[in-house]
């Protein structure tokens, strides 16, 4: 029993924190409709610029707490001003990749500025301790509290009762309409970011003091956590994102309890898909929440796609067929082989977001099942890779559906979300089962791709055998997308309600759509585990789903050449600025950002 | 500039200042080391400069220049200057296989090191194994790592002699009950799995268990877990930035348990993330800097004076790699095969970690690095003093 009191106060303590994280982001998603995956990257600025004040000024703890306000405030404007501004009235998705891009470009700063090395952030906060049962608390923990609820009931109070607060949600409702009325748009939408960063660099900075431990590579737990919290709060809820933190720390500490340690983030994210699915609007229904239009769809910003005529791309298909007959530079042949690989992710992605307008965070889980599923059929029954392989192809196709299906129901960020919680889900599954996947051990010794008893090990072999699979799946894809099915699908990606009424049954179309992009994604995933001969859970983690998304939104929604550009343009741009060393992700998202800025349909245009 | 070059022009400028300066002392006999010059030989590594590990390869890179300065200075290798190319691979295996195709294609390197984790290294084992190259994971202690090939080798530390070392460090300081908390990656699983068989043996029984991921911060709830399982000792199998984070969480708890950590959290990092609460923690370590060894004590030194800090573990290998390395071309050849069969032969290599290392040809790891029992004392690493603990 005192050990229920215990976890209880544990859960709750982690829950603060999270509550914080969550404020901000609820702030911005209510008033942008935008998860702002860059929100990390300011609470890690928070807490470095927190460490600078501390210890080169010896600032005492409210004096540092004001600077880093002020200075993520600022941050926040540059932000909205500089990266996300110039994006309005484009593709609803830009912004979104934008963020992406931004927490690439601070987190990189960060680590050069200050190294990579984790570091001590000292508090002047007085050592007095409070026993609540077994446990107890500390000044800090009651600081966090304070200032996750004193700032969200501050929030609450502004939004409710000032006239820049109604200014506020009225943006947040309907944009436009607020703009008609004379609502400065652009000055509220300045003024949430500067709130909401200010509160996320606060929250890195007490964070850092509580675990006495901040490092550049602490910002993507840090969203992923604050978006499931504020989601369970009923996303754009600041009040109810406080709630949402809290539920979500009880769980993780009674998940804990229940089965250890490793099963805390199945728990939360678990968590997170019974909320989407039962109670999307979250803790506190409050009429519709956030206007369940679609992402893509009537959002795709009114582009005429980049025909290139059958010859050119005819061509540009021999030309790659025939570059290892020109070169044998195995560094070219291998960069392009993980292009082809990346692509046949791409297109299973862009069919599945692009085309039928379901945006997918989880891509990388198709990936590790089809490689797991290739790699087992190979070690424990022995199966050649000319039947592993497509073997492993449905497996995925029928196990990434039927994991989807329950999200079929949801709009919009919720897919995404969604999919980002089955894609941790999955990946949590395999640490966990040990006796299947061997857990964080890992799966050894995989044989090498063979055909018809030859094993294919030459990089030109390996080469060929990628770009067929590309250049198959794209036909398919391709020959999809002209057929009433491809019709079908971007008629339910831009009004389901109105497709439905024309007698599409909306479930069986999604299902077709996942279930072609899972037989492609398990593909790529299964030939990936024969080249690597070796594979853990961390091999396809969730990084790699966002690098998918980013492709896809690159080379143009929906668009089967986009996606195959996308991926060339994103395996290459990194190799290419090898020769910058610890510069060439900085640049990487620097390029992303301006790619965004100046072509935010894509490079080829969205279908 | 590239780092290429950047280090190309920084040994080159070495070669010239080194040259003047015997020059000017011109007592020196015939036979003295003369710097290295021509053509310089390259080694690869493959590691992490960027992303969640980049403090790793920053580590790595310190030890690296460290030993660089050492081995040109007294010559090179074979009169020719040894010199790096790193390549960030984000500790990412998609990159890591580029990155390995890179290296094998380019005649220039004659051997790879890296990559810092096993997802990463062993994703690229194929290709260097085909090839060829030797590929050096000095970090490496996944048990099949080096079950890649003929050219697959490692100088890490073998978990089979460290864990049973950490049980029996356990078991001498008086413990029955322990409970082990372990990072849940390919490395602390198979540590973890040592060490329980080792307890065993020792007369512990291990009372808990539990796996956490790298990027987990709040242990509260895991404590009380390992409170109500009633261990006499908490055994952390950690690195040391997560080693620091459990240790200041178990002391702000509230819990008096006793620390016995492994040798990875061994870092003057340690104590400073965890503050306070690092004193009392028992650890052992394969590098410590107080120990009175030749060879530690020139390395320290140097290291100290070069970068006015105190080095770590990752400093320590990386610097002993290079050593090693340069002590196999020397004695051996410059080509890849020559290497490999190199590393195989040579025997007795001076060593800060193994004191003298010899390969193993079979398993192509080094048996017997050597351990120093350590406790923390007012902020400070001090060897173990024999004393049982009573309570903190």
């Amino acid at each position: 029993m005192t050990s229920f009191i215990d976890y209880t106060v544990n859960g709750l303590v982690i829950g603060n924190i999270y509550a914080l994280l969550a404020v901000g982001l609820a702030l911005i998603f209510g008033v942008a409709n935008l998860i702002n995956f860059a929100h990390g990257s300011v609470y890690t600025i928070g807490a470095y610029v927190g460490w600078a004040a501390i210890t080169f000024l010896h600032t005492p703890l409210p004096v540092t707490m004001a600077i880093v306000a002020v200075v993520c405030a600022f941050l926040g404007v540059a932000i909205e001003r500089i990266a996300l501004r110039p994006l309005q009235g484009k593709a609803r998705i830009a912004p979104l990749l934008a963020t992406i891009g931004l927490s690439f470009v601070l987190d990189q700063l960060v680590q050069l500025v200050c190294s990579p090395d984790p570091r001590a952030v000292p508090s002047d906060l007085p050592d007095w301790r409070v026993s609540v049962g077994g446990v107890s608390l500390g000044a800090m923990d009651f600081l966090i509290a304070a200032v996750g609820i004193v700032s969200a009931a501050l929030l609450y109070g502004f939004l409710r009762f000032t006239k820049l607060g109604f200014a506020v949600r009225a943006t947040a409702q309907d944009r436009e309409a607020a703009l008609q009325m004379g609502v400065n748009v652009n000055a509220v939408n300045s003024a949430v970011f500067a709130i909401a960063s200010a509160l996320g660099g606060l929250g890195g900075l007490l964070v850092g003091m509580y675990y006495n431990h901040i490092d550049p590579a602490m910002s993507f737990q840090a969203t992923l956590k604050g978006v499931v919290a504020q989601v369970i709060g009923g996303v754009g809820n600041v009040p109810g994102a406080i709630l949402g933190g809290a539920l979500l720390g009880l769980t993780e500490s009674y998940g804990i309890a229940l089965f250890g340690t490793s099963y805390r983030n199945l728990f939360a994210f678990a968590l997170l898909i019974v909320f989407l699915l039962w109670a999307p609007n979250g803790l506190f229904r409050t009429g519709s929440g956030v206007s369940a239009e679609p992402l893509v769809g009537t959002f795709v910003a009114p582009s005429r796609p980049i025909r290139l005529p059958r010859w050119a791309v005819a061509s540009m298909a021999i030309a790659a067929f025939a570059l290892p007959l020109v070169t044998s530079a195995p560094y070219l042949l291998q960069t392009l082989t993980n292009a082809w690989l990346a692509a046949v992710l791409a297109l299973s992605l862009t069919l599945v977001a692009g085309t039928a307008g379901q945006i997918s965070l989880g891509q990388a889980a198709l990936l590790a099942i089809g490689g797991y599923a290739s790699a087992l059929l190979a070690l424990d029954l022995g199966a050649p890779a000319i039947i592993s392989v497509p073997a492993a192809a449905l497996i995925t196709a029928a196990l990434g559906t039927l994991l989807v299906f329950p999200a079929f129901r949801l709009r919009g960020h919720y897919i995404a979300i969604a999919t980002l919680a089955i894609g941790e889900i999955v990946s949590l599954v395999i640490l966990n089962w040990e006796g299947l996947t061997g857990g964080a051990m890992g799966l050894t010794g995989i044989p090498p791709l063979s055909f018809v008893g030859r094993d294919l090990d030459s990089n030109r072999a390996i080469y060929w055998t990628c770009l067929i699979v590309v250049v198959i799946v794209a036909l398919l894809q391709n020959r999809l997308l002209g057929s009433h099915l491809g019709r079908t699908l971007r008629a339910m990606r831009e009004d389901e309600v109105a497709a439905q009424s024309y007698g599409v049954s909306l479930d069986r179309y999604k299902a077709l759509a996942f279930a072609f992009g899972g037989f492609a994604a398990g593909v790529a995933g299964a030939i990936t585990a024969h080249l690597y001969s070796y594979l853990n859970n961390q091999t396809f983690d969730s990084q790699l789903s966002l690098l998918a998304l980013t492709m896809v939104i690159l080379g143009g929604m929906g668009n089967v050449l986009g996606a195959i550009v996308g991926a060339v343009v994103l395996v290459g741009l990194p190799e290419l600025f090898r020769v910058a060393a610890e510069y060439r992700i900085l640049i990487y998202g620097i390029v992303l950002l301006l790619l965004v800025r100046f072509r935010p349909q894509g490079l080829l245009g969205t279908v | 500039m590239s780092l290429f070059q950047t280090l190309k022009l920084r040994s080159l400028a070495k070669s010239v200042f080194l040259a003047t300066g015997l020059a000017a002392l011109g007592a020196m006999p015939a036979f003295a080391q003369t710097a290295a010059s021509g053509e310089p030989v390259t080694i690869g590594v493959s590691g992490p400069l960027t992303g969640q590990n980049a403090q790793y390869g920053a580590q790595w890179k310190k030890g690296f220049d460290l030993a660089l300065d050492e081995v040109n200075a007294k010559g090179g290798v074979k009169g020719r200057p040894l010199q790096y190319v790193f390549e960030d691979s984000q500790a990412d295996p998609r990159q890591t296989v580029a990155i390995a195709q890179k290296f094998v294609s380019d005649p220039k390197i004659v051997v790879e090191l890296g990559d810092f984790s096993s997802t990463a290294s062993m994703a690229a084992s194929p290709i260097y194994q085909r090839a060829g190259l030797v590929q050096f994971g000095f970090t490496n202690s996944h048990p099949n790592f080096t079950k890649g090939g003929d050219f697959i080798w490692s100088n890490s530390v073998s978990q089979a002699d460290e864990q049973p070392r950490l049980a029996k460090y356990a078991a001498d300081l008086g413990f029955k009950r322990v409970a082990v908390l372990y990072l849940n990656t390919d490395w602390g699983r198979q540590s973890q799995k040592i060490f329980s068989e080792a307890a065993k043996g020792d007369g512990l029984e291990v009372v808990a268990s539990e796996a956490y991921q790298p990027d987990e911060k709040d242990f509260r709830s895991t404590l009380v877990r390992v409170r109500d399982a009633k261990p006499d000792a908490i055994v952390l199998i950690s690195y040391y930035a997560d080693g620091a984070l459990i240790t200041r969480q178990i002391r702000t708890v509230g819990l008096t348990t006793p620390i016995v950590a492994s040798g990875s959290i061994y870092s003057p990092k340690f104590i400073e993330l965890a503050g306070d609460a690092a004193n009392g923690v028992f650890t052992e370590t394969n590098f410590f800097p107080g120990e009175n060894r030749p060879d530690v004590q020139t390395f320290v030194t140097k290291f100290r004076a070069k970068y006015n800090e105190e080095p770590d573990d990752f400093n320590a290998v990386a610097y002993d790699t290079i050593i090693l390395l340069a002590n196999v071309m020397n004695q051996y050849d410059l080509d890849r095969t020559a290497i490999r069969d190199g590393l195989a032969h040579i025997k007795d290599v001076p060593s800060v970690i193994y004191g003298k290392a010899t390969f193993d040809p079979e398993t192509r790891r080094v048996p017997g690095a050597r351990a120093v029992y350590l406790v923390v004392k007012n902020g400070q690493y001090t060897p173990w003093d024999g004393k049982k603990p009573s309570a903190i």
